[in-house]
């Protein structure tokens, strides 16, 4: 779990990250169940290989969930405006897989602190996985 | 699949504390009621890739994509999520069509990349936008890269 800091508290460069280590079909498995996303690509071995895999792989918004993850932890899930992400590379079972965020922007809109986050989720290789800028500001219910 | 009514994509607690286990995400504001009750909340708050999951509630997808657009040679490029508000468990969204935008660029080992953008937009039932999420598909010309 990320420490919740405040908004208005945020510097350019400030860095946040976490790892989850060996992941593995069951969790694609439970994110397919949880979100609905059934593409057989995803959990059957066999349709996986007919498509020329070596095995199943994970879904993209399940990186981009687990590594969404490190702005609402930050800052709470409330107060993300904007999360978008780019697929560059897929995740395998057995992976590792490390989420990190820098804050790249600190700017005020009508008196209320707003911060950019560069975020990158990044496979035990180095490899990028999935790129994304999120945008943060204070929300409160009303 | 049999269709749901009221017609809409309910958001609701049990599925949103499963949804965000599956993440790893134990943020209190997704499992804790009463916390999010104290913080000015009707009830829990949805993780922020949450509004996926109603793109495949939907019998169509909730996509639009345009007329030729062959399935075999296209990638997800990329989703974006931009919010009024928060998705709170008790909210029913109903998705409508948003802009479709197409363009072209040079694919780097040769051809044409066709960039496909669409946008669903998510309204509750008081019919004010909550969130807006695009994706962009791209069509390979026959050379599936990456």
């Amino acid at each position: 779990m990320i420490e919740q800091q405040e908004i208005a508290t945020a510097r350019v460069g400030d860095r946040r990250e976490f790892s989850v280590p060996d992941v593995n079909r069951s969790h694609f498995v439970q994110y397919a169940g949880a979100g609905g996303d059934f593409n057989p690509i995803h959990h059957d071995q066999n349709f996986a290989v007919g498509a020329g895999l070596p095995t199943v792989f994970g879904m993209g918004m399940f990186t981009a969930g687990v590594l969404a993850r490190v702005p609402s932890q930050w800052f709470g899930p409330q107060n993300v405006a904007r999360f978008a992400v780019r697929f560059t590379s897929r995740l395998w079972p057995g992976d590792t897989l490390t989420c990190r965020g820098t804050i790249a922007r600190v700017y005020d809109v009508d008196g209320l602190t707003h911060i950019d986050i560069i975020l990158e989720a990044l496979s035990q290789k180095g490899e990028t996985l999935i790129e994304v800028e999120a945008t943060v500001r204070p929300w409160q219910p009303s | 699949m049999a269709a749901i009514r009221p017609e809409g994509f309910p958001v609701e607690r049990g599925k949103i504390h499963e949804f965000a286990n599956s993440l790893f995400d134990d943020h209190p504001l997704h499992h804790d009621l009463p916390l999010a009750n104290a913080a000015g909340f009707r009830s829990v708050v949805a993780p922020i890739t949450y509004a996926s999951a109603a793109s495949f509630f939907a019998e169509d997808g909730g996509m639009r994509l345009p007329e030729g657009v062959d399935l075999r040679f296209v990638l997800h490029g990329g989703q974006e999520f931009v919010f009024e508000r928060p998705l709170i468990a008790g909210d029913l969204l109903t998705p409508t069509p948003g802009e479709l935008r197409t363009y072209e660029k040079a694919g780097r080992r040769g051809g044409t990349m066709k960039f496909i953008e669409t946008e669903t937009v998510y309204q509750d039932e008081a019919s004010e936008v909550v969130v807006r999420v695009r994706s962009t598909i791209i069509q390979t010309g026959g050379v599936v890269e990456g």
